[in-house]
C-alpha cells in the first residue's frame, strides 16, 4: 500500500471525498474506519475494475497511458503522449505550412482546443475518481491500477517481466546475440528499450518475421506457436519465429505461447500507445424520421402490444399452460401463444416475460403447477390503455430477464425456456437504459449540431475569422421544436457504446443491446427506429424530465395518440360486428360474452354464432334484451339474419331444463302429493312439484325421509325455484398476490449517507492519526430518554456531525456510557466513532438507554 | 388523429368501412396488394398475404407505395412490425430472376449474392441447375423452368420470370365487334395480361371472362389451347368464340370425352386431360400436338393438381388464367402464382355492379319445420342418411310450389341434389328435369327452350354446377345441395345470378329444414353469400304458405 496515495487522499477536501464516494459508492459499503482504509478499498482490484468499467474510451485511454508510462509523470508529457494517439495529431497542425488559409486550419485548431479541454477535464475526473493521484507535475496511477490493467492498450508486459523466468545462461546468450553484455533481465530490458538496437534488430529479420511482429503490434500482444520455449541462438535461427525468439523480440510465456515485450510493442507503434483515439464520442446520426410519425407508429405498436398481453392473459385465464418441472414455460406452449397472437415466437416470448415481470401472470394453481393471471391482472385490466402500457414498459425496462435468449441453449446445452428462473442477466436493465439513453442523446446531439450549424452559418455571414467554439449552447426548447428525430443504426449505437464503455464491451452486451432495440420497437417505446416521445418520458434520466411525474407524463404523452374508446359497432349480415376501435368497458364485455372475437388490432371483429348467443343466454341475458343492446349500439339497423339468429337460438334455449335435486318424492297417487304440498310442516323442506306425481327436494334424502316420516308419510327432488343455473366462464387466478422481483435501481447512495460516510472516515482517520487516547466518559448517568427521542437525537447528531453522550447496555448487560460521533443509522444499528474506545463501533439501538448532548 | 376509412388488424387483415367518403380512393389504393376476402354491407375485409404483396410487386408497385397507402388511409397508427414485414416480404420478390442468356439459355440470376447462395444450398434446387456462371448467375435446365419457380416460391424467394415466351404458330384471330363491343374493363384486363406476359385475370361471375379470353387470343394471334372445366362449358366457349371472333367452325376443335379434334383453337376439358390409363396421362400429347402460342385456363381456382404438373412444362408459352377468386380451398394459390403467373387484373367489383354489369341478388332462406313424426324419424336415421332425409322432406315440395307460384312471370330454376326429389318436383310442377342421365343434346335443347322462354320452370340436378349460362333465370330455388366445399357451392349459386335483360335483380331461395344438418350447411352458405355482399334474409315457410 502506497502511503503516498493515502496521504494524497487525506489531503483532499471533504467536498472532494464526498464526490469520490458518490461516484464510487462501493467504497463506503461498509464505511472504512479511516482514510487508510478508504485508500485500501480504493486500491482493491475489484473496486478499480468497477470504476474502470464506467470510463469512456478516451478517459480509459488516459488511464492506460499513465499506467504504461513510468510514474510519476508530469502533465505535459502525458498530454503529448495522449495527443499522439489522435487521428490528426494537434502537433501536426502546428507544423502545417503557414500558407494554408485560416479557413483550412480552422478545423485542426478547433480539434486541438477540444482535445485540450477534454484532456484537462479527464484528468480532473480521474483524480476525482482517485484513479490517478498527485499534482500536475507528478501524476501517478492509483495503487492497483497497473495490476488490474494487465495488458494496457493491448501492449504486452515489459521485457523485465517477460524474461523473468529465463535462466541466467539463456539471458546471457540473448544479450550476447543482441550485442550487449550481461546476464540479467534488467540489462536485456535496457537493450530492448534502446531505439537504435531495435531499429537494427528489426532490420535484420525476414519480411515474414516482420509481418508477424506487425500483426502483434496493435494487440493482442500474445500469440501461440508450438514449442515456444526453444532456445535458439541467432546463428541457428531459421523460421521467422525463431528469428524473433533469438533476438528477444518475442518472449515465451508458456510452452506454446509467446508475447511481444512492451518495449518492442511501443517501438513498433511508433511511440504511440493508442491510435485513432477520439476525445469526443463518435456521432450517432441516423436516418431522420418525422417526429409525429415516429410517435404514431410507436403508439400503434404500444396499443398492439398491450392488446397482445391482454389476449394472452385472457387465454391463460381459461386454459393455463403448465409450469415445467424446472420452472418456465414449455416450448410447445410458447408456440401456442405465438400462434394465438399471430406473432413470431420471440415476440411471444417477450410478451410472456413482460406480463410476468409486470406481475400479471405467475405460477399458481395446484402446487404452483400452472401459469395463471394474478389478481393484479384484474386491476391492470380496468386501467386505461396508456396506464397499462406504462406498467408494461416500465416492467420491461427494469426487469433483469432476457427474453431474447429464449430458445437458445445454455452452457449445459439445455434449452432456455420462457419464464425459466435462469433466463436473466444482471446487466440487462442497465444495458436497456443505456441504449435508450443513447437514442435520447442522439436526438439531443442532432439538435445541438443543427443549432451549432445554424450558429456557424450566422457567424459566417457576419464575417470570416470567427472561431467555431465547441459545445454551442442549445436553446432549451430546440429539441421539442424539431420535427424530426434520428433513428441511429444498431452499428452506430454499438460503436458509441464501445466508445462510452470500452471495458464493458463484449458479444454479450452487444446482444443485449440488439435485444433492447428490437424489443423496444415491439413494445412501442421506439418507432421506426427512433425514440418516441412517450418512450423517452419513461427513461429514468430523461433529460428535461421532472422527477416523480415522469411515468405520468409518459402516459399523458401516449394517451392522445391512442384510439378513443367507442360505444358503437357495425353489424353486418354475415353475422359479424365490427368495432372500429377499442370499445367502452360495458359494451366490450357484453360483446365478449355474446360473440366470438375473430380478429383484433385497431378494430375488433366479433362473430355471432349459435354457440355465442347461447352463452349469453346462459349468462342470464334475454333475447329481447340482447336485441335491444344491439340496436342501441349499432349505427345501422340490425341485419335481419342476426335478429333471426338471436330469436331462433332463444326459441330453443331453455326448452329443456336441467336441475339438481338431491332427493325426490314420487307417488302414483297425485292426491297424496297434493297433501304433502299443502302441509305447512313441509315448508322448511322447500318442496317443488315437478309433475303431478313427482316432487323434488333440495334437502338430502335422509332429511327428506325423516321429515316426511315425522309428518306421517313414507319418504323423496330438481331446482326448487326453477331458475336456470347461471353458468360462468371458468376464470382462474393465483391464490396470493404477485411476487414480482423488485425493480432494479441504479441510483447511488443519497447525499446524506455520503456526507455521513465521509464524516465517519474523517473522524476515524482523525482518531487513527492522532492515536489519541480514549476519552473518559463524563461521570454520572446519562438521563434516560424514550426510544423515539433517542433516534431523533441521533439522527440530528448524524446530520450535524456532532458528538453525543449515550448510555449503553453492553452485551453483558452492564450499563456504560460512551461519547460517540454517530455516522450512520440503519437496520436497528448505529455506526459511530466511539471516542471512549477510539474506534468505530456498531451499537444496537435498542440497547441505547439515553442520549444527551455533550457539554462543551 | 386521421379519420381514415381503413383499420389495420394485427392478423394482417384490413377493414375498409365502405360508407366512408374516402372508401373508394382507399379501395383503389389497397386493391393491388390486398385480396378482398369478405364484402358484406358495411365493412369489407381485405387480407395482405405474401402472394398478394408479390402480385403487387409483379404489377410494378413498391413497398413505399404500399406503406404510404396503409399509413395514409389508416384510422389508427399502423403497427411498425407490420410495415417492416411488408417491406421485407416485398423485397423478396425479384431478387432472383429467370432470364434468357444468349449463350447459356435459361439462367437464374440475382442481384443479391447471399440470396442466390441460400437458394443454391437447397437440396431440392440443386438438381434443377446447370453450371455456375460467375458469382451472380447459374444455368437452369430449361425443362425445370416451372418447377424451379414453384420451389423458389416455397423457399420464400419468388423469382421474376423474364425469360420470355415462344411466339407459337401464328393464326389470325380478331374480335368481331358487330353489335357489341368490348367493355372497358375487359379491354383493360386483356391488355394487362398481354403486357405482363402471363398471369391471372380476376373477374366476378358474370363479368364476361370468356370475352376476356377471346380478347387475349386476338392479342396473341396464335394457335390457342383452352382448358375448361367440363363439356357443356366447352360448348359454350365454342359458341361464344364463334359469336365474338373471326374464328369459324372449322378452326375450333373440341377435345372432350366424345370428340378428339385438334384444330388451331382447341378446347379441352380438365377431365379429359387428367384421364389416366394404367397410370399414364393418355392425352398429354395434346400439349405438344401444336406449337401453341397461348394457353387459357378457365376457372383457375378449380384447376386440378395434375394440370399444374403439366403446366410446369409449359412455361415458355403464354398463359392466361381466368377466375372469379384467387382463393383455393386446397391452398394451392402459390402454384397458381408461380406456374400460371401473378395476378394481372382485378376488377373493381363494386363499380361493375354500379355500372350494371353484374346483377344484384337477393338471397332468401326459407325455413321449413319438420313434422313431429319426421323429427322422430330424423333422430333415428343413420348419420350418413340424415342429410338426405332432412333435405328431401315432403314439406319442401309444398313450399317450393308456393314459391314458384309467387313468381308467375319469371323464369325459375330449381336446383337439387337428389333425383327422386327432383323427379317429384318436376311432376308436381309439370316441369322438365335435367339430370345426369339426360343426353347432352337433350340438355342443350332444354336450356335453349328455357332461354327462349318456352319453358318457364326447369328442374336441374348438380350437372348444372359449372359454366352453364342461363341468362334468363331470375329466380333460383335450391331444395337440396351438396354439402361439400362451400366455395364450390356458392360459386354455383352465384352462376345463376347473371345480369338480366330486364335489368331487374335476381332472387335466390334456398329451402332448408329447421334444426337439422340442412340448417347447418345453410349457415355456411349464408355466411359466404353475405360475405360476397348479397342481401340475405331468413323467413319461415309458414309465411310463404300463408301468403300463398
Amino acid at each position: 500500500m502506497s502511503t503516498d496515495f493515502a496521504e494524497w487522499l487525506r489531503a483532499r477536501s471533504d467536498e472532494q471525498l464526498r464526490e469520490l464516494v458518490a461516484l464510487r459508492p462501493e467504497l463506503i459499503t461498509p464505511v472504512p474506519a479511516h482514510v487508510e482504509g478508504l485508500a485500501g478499498r480504493a486500491s482493491s482490484p475489484s473496486a478499480i475494475g468497477r470504476v474502470l468499467d464506467r470510463l469512456d474510451r478516451f478517459t480509459f485511454a488516459v488511464v492506460e497511458t499513465i499506467a504504461v508510462l513510468p510514474s510519476p509523470i508530469a502533465c505535459a508529457p502525458l498530454r503529448d503522449q495522449v495527443a499522439r494517439a489522435l487521428p490528426e495529431a494537434p502537433g501536426a497542425a502546428d507544423t502545417a505550412t503557414t500558407d494554408t488559409t485560416a479557413a483550412a486550419t480552422a478545423t485542426p485548431i478547433t480539434a486541438a482546443s477540444v482535445f485540450e479541454a477534454r484532456f484537462r477535464e479527464t484528468l480532473d475526473r480521474l483524480r476525482t475518481l482517485a484513479l490517478v493521484y498527485g499534482p500536475d507535475e507528478a501524476l501517478a496511477p492509483a495503487p492497483g491500477v497497473r495490476e488490474v490493467l494487465d495488458a494496457p492498450a493491448g501492449l504486452g508486459p515489459p521485457a523485465a517481466e517477460v524474461f523473468r523466468h529465463h535462466h541466467r545462461e539463456r539471458l546471457a546468450e540473448l544479450i550476447e546475440d543482441l550485442g550487449g553484455t550481461g546476464d540479467s533481465r534488467e540489462e536485456l530490458a535496457a537493450l530492448l528499450a534502446d531505439r537504435e538496437t531495435l531499429t537494427r534488430l528489426l532490420g535484420e529479420v525476414s519480411p515474414q518475421a516482420r509481418a508477424a511482429l506487425d500483426e502483434l503490434a496493435w494487440g493482442p500482444a500474445g500469440g501461440r506457436v508450438p514449442n515456444a520455449r526453444r532456445e535458439v541462438r541467432l546463428a541457428a535461427a531459421q523460421s521467422p519465429i525463431e528469428q524473433l525468439l533469438a533476438r528477444a523480440l518475442l518472449g515465451a510465456t508458456g510452452e506454446e505461447s509467446v508475447v511481444l515485450p512492451r518495449e518492442v510493442g511501443l517501438f513498433l507503434r511508433g511511440g504511440r500507445i493508442h491510435r485513432d483515439l477520439s476525445p469526443v464520442p463518435p456521432p450517432l446520426g441516423g436516418v431522420e424520421r418525422d417526429r409525429a410519425r415516429v410517435d404514431l407508429t410507436a403508439a400503434g405498436q404500444a396499443f398492439a402490444f398491450t392488446r397482445a398481453v391482454e389476449e394472452l392473459c385472457e387465454r391463460w385465464s381459461a386454459d393455463p399452460p403448465g409450469v415445467l418441472r424446472g420452472g418456465g414455460l414449455a416450448v410447445r406452449d410458447l408456440k401456442r401463444v405465438a400462434a394465438l397472437l399471430d406473432l413470431p415466437e420471440w415476440v411471444a416470448g417477450l410478451i410472456v416475460e413482460v406480463a410476468h415481470a409486470a406481475g400479471l401472470v405467475a405460477a399458481g394453481g395446484a402446487v404452483d403447477g400452472e401459469w395463471l393471471p394474478t389478481p393484479g391482472y384484474d386491476a391492470w385490466k380496468v386501467r386505461t390503455t396508456e396506464d397499462r402500457w406504462v406498467a408494461l414498459a416500465t416492467a420491461w425496462l427494469t426487469m433483469d430477464r432476457v427474453p431474447g435468449m429464449i430458445g437458445e441453449r445454455d452452457e449445459r446445452d439445455r434449452l432456455r425456456s420462457a419464464l425459466h428462473p435462469d433466463l436473466r442477466h444482471p446487466a440487462a436493465p442497465e444495458v436497456r437504459v443505456t441504449t435508450l439513453n443513447l437514442l435520447a442523446a442522439a436526438a439531443e446531439t442532432a439538435t445541438a449540431e443543427t443549432a451549432a450549424h445554424e450558429a456557424q452559418e450566422t457567424r459566417a455571414a457576419r464575417g470570416r475569422g470567427a472561431r467555431k467554439t465547441a459545445g454551442a449552447i442549445v436553446p432549451a426548447g430546440a429539441a421539442g421544436a424539431r420535427t424530426t428525430v434520428p433513428a441511429p443504426t444498431p452499428e452506430a449505437i454499438r460503436e458509441r457504446l464501445a466508445w462510452e464503455q470500452p471495458r464493458r464491451r463484449g458479444a454479450h452486451r452487444d446482444r443485449l443491446m440488439e435485444f433492447t432495440l428490437r424489443e423496444a420497437e415491439q413494445i412501442g417505446i421506439t418507432g421506426l427506429g427512433a425514440l418516441s416521445g412517450h418512450g423517452r418520458a419513461l427513461l429514468p434520466a430523461a433529460p428535461g424530465g421532472e422527477g416523480g411525474s415522469r411515468t405520468a407524463s409518459a402516459a399523458e404523452l401516449l394517451a392522445p395518440l391512442l384510439p378513443e374508446p367507442l360505444d358503437h359497432v357495425l353489424l353486418q349480415a354475415d353475422l359479424t360486428a365490427v368495432a372500429p376501435g377499442p370499445l367502452t368497458g360495458e359494451l366490450s364485455r357484453w360483446l365478449a360474452l355474446a360473440a366470438d372475437v375473430e380478429s383484433t388490432g385497431g378494430a375488433t371483429v366479433y362473430r355471432f354464432c349459435e354457440r355465442s348467443i347461447r352463452r349469453a343466454l346462459d349468462a342470464g341475458q334475454g333475447a329481447d334484451e340482447m336485441l335491444a343492446m344491439l340496436e342501441r349500439h349499432s349505427t345501422t339497423p340490425v341485419p335481419q339474419p342476426l335478429g333471426y339468429l338471436v330469436a331462433d337460438v332463444a326459441r330453443r334455449h331453455g326448452r329443456m331444463r336441467i336441475g339438481t335435486a338431491s332427493a325426490y318424492v314420487r307417488c302414483d297417487d297425485p292426491s297424496v302429493l297434493d297433501e304433502v304440498m299443502a302441509d305447512r310442516r313441509s315448508a322448511p323442506l322447500r318442496l317443488r312439484r315437478l309433475a303431478p306425481t313427482v316432487i323434488a327436494s333440495k334437502t338430502s334424502r335422509a332429511t327428506l325421509v325423516d321429515s316426511l316420516r315425522a309428518m306421517g308419510y313414507a319418504p323423496v327432488a330438481e331446482s326448487l325455484d326453477g331458475d336456470v343455473i347461471i353458468t360462468q366462464l371458468d376464470v382462474r387466478r393465483t391464490e396470493g398476490p404477485p411476487q414480482p422481483r423488485g425493480p432494479v435501481t441504479f441510483t447511488g447512495p443519497d447525499a446524506d449517507v455520503i456526507a455521513a460516510a465521509v464524516r465517519a472516515v474523517r473522524a476515524g482517520d482523525a482518531a487513527h492519526q492522532a492515536r489519541r487516547r480514549p476519552v473518559d466518559a463524563p461521570a454520572g448517568q446519562v438521563p434516560r430518554s424514550p426510544a423515539s427521542a433517542t433516534i431523533t437525537a441521533l439522527r440530528e447528531a448524524i446530520r450535524q456531525g456532532s458528538q453525543v453522550w449515550i448510555g449503553y447496555l453492553d452485551s453483558q448487560g452492564n450499563a456504560t456510557s460512551r461519547i460517540l460521533e454517530p455516522a450512520r443509522m440503519e437496520g436497528g444499528y448505529l455506526t459511530a466513532y466511539d471516542e471512549t474506545r477510539a474506534a468505530v463501533h456498531r451499537f444496537a439501538l435498542h440497547r441505547i438507554t439515553g442520549v444527551s448532548e455533550l457539554q462543551a | 388523429m386521421a379519420d381514415g376509412p381503413l383499420i389495420v388488424q394485427s392478423d394482417k387483415t384490413l377493414l375498409l368501412e365502405v360508407d366512408h367518403e374516402q372508401a373508394d380512393a382507399c379501395r383503389k389504393a389497397i386493391a393491388p396488394f390486398a385480396e378482398l376476402e369478405r364484402a358484406p354491407e358495411h365493412v369489407h375485409t381485405y387480407r395482405i398475404t405474401p402472394l398478394a404483396l408479390w402480385n403487387a410487386r409483379a404489377a410494378g408497385h413498391d413497398a413505399e407505395q404500399v406503406i404510404d397507402a396503409l399509413i395514409g388511409f389508416s384510422r389508427y397508427p399502423v403497427p411498425h412490425a407490420l410495415l417492416v414485414d411488408i417491406a421485407e416480404t416485398m423485397a423478396r420478390y425479384g431478387r432472383l430472376r429467370l432470364e434468357k442468356h444468349p449463350l447459356h439459355g435459361l439462367v437464374l440470376t440475382s442481384t443479391d449474392r447471399a440470396v442466390l447462395e441460400e437458394v443454391l444450398r437447397s437440396k431440392k434446387v440443386q438438381p434443377m441447375l446447370g453450371e455456375r456462371l460467375g458469382d451472380d448467375g447459374v444455368a437452369v435446365h430449361p425443362s425445370e423452368r416451372g418447377n424451379i419457380k414453384q420451389l423458389l416460391l416455397k423457399l420464400g424467394w419468388p423469382a421474376e420470370d423474364l425469360a420470355g415466351y415462344v411466339d407459337g404458330e401464328h393464326h389470325p384471330i380478331t374480335l368481331a365487334e358487330d353489335g357489341w363491343e368490348l367493355r372497358s374493363y375487359q379491354r383493360e384486363a386483356a391488355e394487362a395480361f398481354w403486357h405482363g406476359g402471363s398471369g391471372v385475370v380476376v373477374l366476378p361471375c358474370g363479368a364476361g371472362k370468356t370475352i376476356v379470353g377471346a380478347a387475349a387470343m386476338a392479342h396473341a394471334r396464335a394457335t390457342t389451347l383452352i382448358l375448361v372445366t367440363n363439356t357443356v362449358s366447352a360448348h359454350q366457349w365454342k359458341q361464344e368464340l364463334l359469336r365474338r371472333t373471326s374464328l369459324t367452325e372449322d378452326e375450333i376443335g373440341e377435345y372432350t370425352g366424345s370428340k378428339k379434334e385438334i384444330r388451331p383453337v382447341t378446347i379441352a376439358t380438365y377431365q379429359v386431360m387428367t384421364t389416366r390409363r394404367q397410370g399414364v396421362y393418355k392425352h398429354l400429347e395434346l400439349f405438344d400436338a401444336r406449337d401453341w402460342g397461348l394457353i387459357i385456363y378457365d376457372e383457375v381456382h378449380l384447376l386440378p393438381a395434375p394440370i399444374f404438373r403439366m403446366t410446369a412444362d409449359l412455361q415458355a408459352r403464354r398463359r392466361v388464367g381466368l377466375t372469379a377468386t384467387l382463393v383455393r380451398e386446397d391452398g394451392r394459390e402459390g402454384d397458381v402464382f408461380s406456374l400460371i403467373g401473378p395476378k394481372r387484373y382485378d376488377a373493381p367489383w363494386k363499380e361493375m355492379e354500379n355500372q350494371g354489369w353484374i346483377a344484384p341478388a337477393d338471397c332468401v332462406e326459407v325455413r321449413v319445420t319438420l313434422g313431429d313424426e319426421e323429427r322422430l324419424a330424423y333422430a333415428m336415421a343413420e348419420a350418413e342418411e340424415r342429410y338426405r332425409f332432412c333435405a328431401t322432406t315432403p314439406s319442401k315440395t309444398r313450399v317450393t310450389e308456393a314459391l314458384v307460384r309467387r313468381h308467375p312471370d319469371e323464369q325459375v330454376l330449381i336446383i337439387g341434389q337428389y333425383i327422386d326429389q327432383l323427379d317429384e318436383l318436376g311432376e308436381h310442377l309439370d316441369a322438365p328435369v335435367i339430370k345426369g342421365e339426360t343426353k347432352v343434346k337433350e340438355r342443350e335443347r332444354l336450356f335453349q327452350a328455357f332461354r327462349d322462354k318456352e319453358i318457364r320452370v326447369l328442374v336441374v340436378s348438380k350437372v348444372a354446377n359449372f359454366s352453364i349460362d342461363l341468362p334468363e333465370a331470375s329466380v333460383a330455388i335450391q331444395v337440396s345441395g351438396t354439402f361439400g366445399s362451400r366455395q364450390e357451392e356458392a360459386q354455383r349459386l352465384g352462376r345463376v345470378l347473371r345480369p338480366k335483360s330486364g335489368g331487374g335483380g335476381a332472387r335466390f331461395y334456398s329451402v332448408v329444414s329447421r334444426d337439422t344438418v340442412d340448417q347447418e350447411f345453410a349457415a355456411h352458405r349464408q355466411r359466404f353469400l353475405a360475405e360476397q355482399g348479397y342481401a340475405y334474409q331468413i323467413i319461415d315457410a309458414d309465411d310463404v304458405l300463408a301468403g300463398d
